[in-house]
């Protein structure tokens, strides 16, 4: 996967979140924050799976999903076959919380709200810095 | 010097909103956005901000009325108004919807009910001063840079 990336030059992030404000904060902090980085964008969980599946293999070189959305949760993309790396985003911050992602086949979890360092670390995480 | 003192007056406002709690560091995180491709990043993500959780908080008082005692949908409505709080940083906000969650917990209803009043009010008090804030912001015009206040 990370191979992949590096031959494309281009980072291809989608995110999943169904509030507006997430998606706009994390469009600016892709934009200004890290370069080289492609952002899509699905407001569920089904929408994502749709994406993911449309894409064809390695469409993508990250998920960063909320969990809680309508029509399919966040926690249910990896259920549906996809294989892609995913961390989980979340206002809940609790060890049960973090646990129901992993569980769920998350990678990662980081906190909500999203912020430059945090995509750093993911990014770095998942060698697509 | 008229331009000074608008800068002057946007800078105080600013410190004010933090060192009463209004605001934490992710409202800087926000204005660190800001940039010439850009220039109103940081209204228009507050604007949206208050489109979005005068939508979340009407459900939630629905909610409370039509569904008595289901504490489940409430905290499921609360929950998505805590992270649009926090995505701005209106951190008095957060740790009221916090406290709601907390109690919902509990099953106690009148608490929750006290609660949503003071977030309601939280909420009023919180767009009023980012107004006050963005309107000498604009007349104070493009100088005022993005920081945190100093001591914060």
């Amino acid at each position: 996967m990370a191979g992949a990336a590096a031959e494309r030059k281009v980072i291809r992030v989608l995110l999943v979140e169904d509030e507006e404000i997430h998606r706009v904060l994390a469009r600016a902090l892709l934009r200004s924050a890290v370069g080289g980085v492609e952002l899509d964008e699905a407001g569920t969980g089904a929408e994502a799976v749709r994406r993911v599946r449309d894409g064809g293999a390695g469409a993508y070189d990250l998920i960063i999903t909320d969990g809680k959305m309508p029509v399919m949760d966040g926690h249910e993309i990896r259920a549906m076959g996809v294989t892609t790396p995913i961390v989980g985003l979340s206002s809940d911050t609790l060890p049960p919380d973090v646990d129901t992602f992993i569980k769920a086949g998350a990678d990662d979890f980081t906190p909500k709200p999203l912020s430059k360092e945090k995509l750093v670390r993911i990014l770095a995480k998942f060698n697509l810095a | 010097m008229e331009y000074s003192n608008l800068q002057r007056q946007a800078a105080s406002l600013k410190k004010s909103l933090f060192d009463q709690g209004y605001l934490d560091e992710q409202f800087c995180q926000i204005e660190y956005l800001q940039d010439e491709a850009s220039p109103n990043f940081t209204e228009e993500v507050v604007s949206l901000f208050f489109e979005n959780s005068t939508r979340l908080m009407t459900n939630i008082e629905q909610a409370m009325e039509k569904n008595p005692r289901d504490f489940s949908r409430w905290d499921v409505n609360m929950q998505q108004l805590k992270g649009s709080c926090s995505s701005i940083g209106a951190s008095r906000m957060k740790n009221e919807c916090t406290s709601f969650r907390n109690i919902c917990g509990d099953e106690n209803a009148e608490g929750c009910m006290r609660s949503f009043q003071n977030l309601k009010r939280e909420h009023g008090v919180l767009r009023q001063k980012l107004e006050s804030y963005f309107q000498v912001l604009r007349q104070a015009g493009p100088a005022v840079t993005a920081a945190r206040p100093r001591g914060m």
